[in-house]
């Protein structure tokens, strides 16, 4: 069975989500024992001097459906027919592994789709209910997952999950106001779209397993518990990275971290990344 | 394996330290059944110390500082706050394992009993309970809204060993520091604490992370503060007025029984021991 990181990367005026996904590619390189497989799924020209961390780098297929110029997920339910892999985990760009944690893979090598439902912000505190970002949820009594990081395996259910998250990503509003009329949000986001999937196809107990080992630490300002909310967090926590160890404000970043704002990553982090891949740190 | 208590106490002119210990050593014989020495300095003598185990003396620290001792809500007075000593505790102390509280910690119940016996090197509290119920603890938990895990000086239990060892001479480097320290760790207040010390060096010593260096202590500290006002303390139980939320000046009478709790108004502790009701 193979296995692999997979990712989408469809950079924006804003953001080049393509060296995101370079160096969460390094990231990965640096930190796991075992699954150091990653492809990036673009339309986007890859710079020569990413390509040999990507062990493949896939068109987004059947077209780009993207409508925001900058915000585009549209095309997130492509994935799984995209993944050259038996299974996958799919992560974001903008996030940066830390340690090693191959027993993930483990963990889920039983089971068909899982998601992550546990976060925590940079002080280690797990947010268990995220009023700033998630009211649709809650209000809506769905599920809580973050497709940030999430596991499939080429099977069955996967394949019905991604199909009716097809459904549900190309007919968003008509979704959102049949299974999340309470806060409605006027924009398609995956991880509703994917929470109303979930519910439609009456999977929850499966697929969000409170005993799953996947976490991250979510960097979204309005989580920190941090008053007043800064704009960038950056502003106000000091960063220190070496050698795949993070620490903010002091406190040392555990498995894998999202860090949400695209400032984060300076060429001083690549640079890091690169050295420790090439073992000169 | 020899087991003992050691209580801080150096008179600072506006508060006689050596009296509150007195006291907190009869409390400590009374419920745990350990023998209690003195940590003081020759500016604190005077008094029959007979009560203790033994008594050890200190030179004075090479700085000074100072800060505002409340006694209750109306009434304050600014003194020196002598709390440079507590990294020195791993040489100080006679004790292959050793209690260590501050001479405003009183002992009503036997709950450290076991934590003197078990095998942990090191214990302290870290969660802990404000008898008020109202009052923000949000300081008590981190040192603050961006930093680490807050532990209490106030109590802890260690045993002579290299990791503990090296614990200590990491709290002596970083109050030699502190202004270092202090900045690194987002900490606005110059003065130095033992508690910020203390939580630095855990913190440091756990790999900045949630490590296991640090057991806690059985259940939580409780406290009342220095705005609050000691009643009377007999046998194992307490009282106190506690500060009323958003009625200055005003209190709620509040009982404790077989409680262990940290009395931060030493003024008001002080006058209750020296007869008299502490309000």
């Amino acid at each position: 069975m193979s296995k692999g990181f997979v990712v989408f990367a469809q950079n924006t005026e804003a953001t080049d989500y393509i060296k995101q996904a370079y160096a969460l590619a390094l990231s990965i390189k640096n930190t796991q024992s075992n699954v150091t497989n990653i492809s990036v799924i673009t339309n986007d020209i890859v710079p020569e001097q990413y390509c040999n961390v990507f062990d493949q780098i896939i068109p987004i297929p059947w077209g780009d459906l993207s409508k925001n110029p900058l915000w585009k997920i549209e095309n997130r339910w492509k994935v799984y027919h995209a993944s050259p892999y038996d299974e996958t985990i799919v992560l974001d760009t903008d996030m940066l592994f830390l340690e090693d944690i191959s027993n993930w893979w483990d963990y889920c090598s039983t089971s068909d789709l899982k998601f992550c439902s546990k976060i925590k912000n940079f002080k280690g505190e797990i947010v268990t209910r995220d009023l700033h970002h998630r009211k649709a949820f809650i209000n809506n009594g769905l599920s809580n997952p973050y497709v940030a990081l999430m596991y499939f395996k080429k099977s069955d259910l996967a394949h019905d999950f991604y199909k009716v998250l097809e459904f549900v990503c190309k007919n968003w509003e008509y979704c959102y106001k049949k299974y999340a009329p309470n806060n409605f949000q006027n924009w398609l986001s995956i991880d509703l779209a994917s929470a109303i999937a979930i519910d439609i196809m009456g999977t929850e107990e499966q697929v969000i397993d409170p005993t799953l080992p996947f976490e991250f630490v979510h960097m979204k300002p309005a989580i920190q518990n941090i008053i007043p909310v800064p704009i960038n967090w950056q502003d106000i926590l000091s960063i220190n990275y070496q050698q795949n160890k993070l620490f903010i404000a002091n406190q040392k970043q555990r498995y894998l971290f999202h860090y949400v704002k695209k400032d984060f990553l300076t060429d001083d982090i690549i640079k890091i990344l690169e050295d420790c891949a090439n073992g000169r740190s | 394996m020899t087991t003992g208590a050691i209580i801080f106490a150096q008179n600072n002119g506006a508060i006689n330290y050596v009296k509150l210990a007195k006291f907190s050593a009869k409390q400590i014989q009374k419920h745990l059944r350990i023998p209690v020495s003195l940590v003081t300095d020759k500016n604190s003598v005077g008094e029959d110390l007979s009560i203790f185990d033994s008594v050890i003396y200190v030179d004075d620290y090479k700085h000074t500082q100072h800060r505002k001792f409340h006694d209750g809500t109306l009434a304050s007075v600014q003194a020196e706050w002598k709390n440079f000593t507590r990294s020195q505790i791993y040489d100080l102390t006679p004790y292959d394992r050793t209690l260590v509280i501050d001479s405003d910690y009183i002992i009503n119940s036997s709950v450290l009993l076991p934590a003197l016996e078990n095998d942990h090197l090191f214990q302290i509290y870290k969660n802990s309970f404000d008898l008020a119920g109202w009052r923000n603890t949000d300081s008590f938990n981190r040192l603050n809204q961006y930093s680490i895990p807050f532990y209490w000086a106030t109590t802890f239990i260690f045993e002579k060993h290299k990791t503990t060892e090296t614990f200590f001479m990491l709290v002596s480097y970083i109050k030699e520091n502190w202004q270092y320290y202090r900045i690194l760790y987002s900490i606005d207040s110059t003065a130095f604490r033992n508690d910020f010390a203390f939580s630095i060096a855990i913190h440091i010593m756990n790999d900045s992370d949630d490590g296991d260096f640090a057991t806690s202590l059985p259940g939580n500290m409780s406290y009342v503060t220095d705005r609050d006002l000691l009643v009377s303390a007999t046998d194992n139980k307490m009282q106190f007025l506690i500060e009323k939320e958003g009625r200055y000046g005003e209190y709620t009478l509040a009982k404790t029984n077989g409680l262990d709790i940290h009395v931060m108004n030493k003024t008001s502790l002080l006058r209750y021991i020296e007869g008299g009701t502490g309000v």
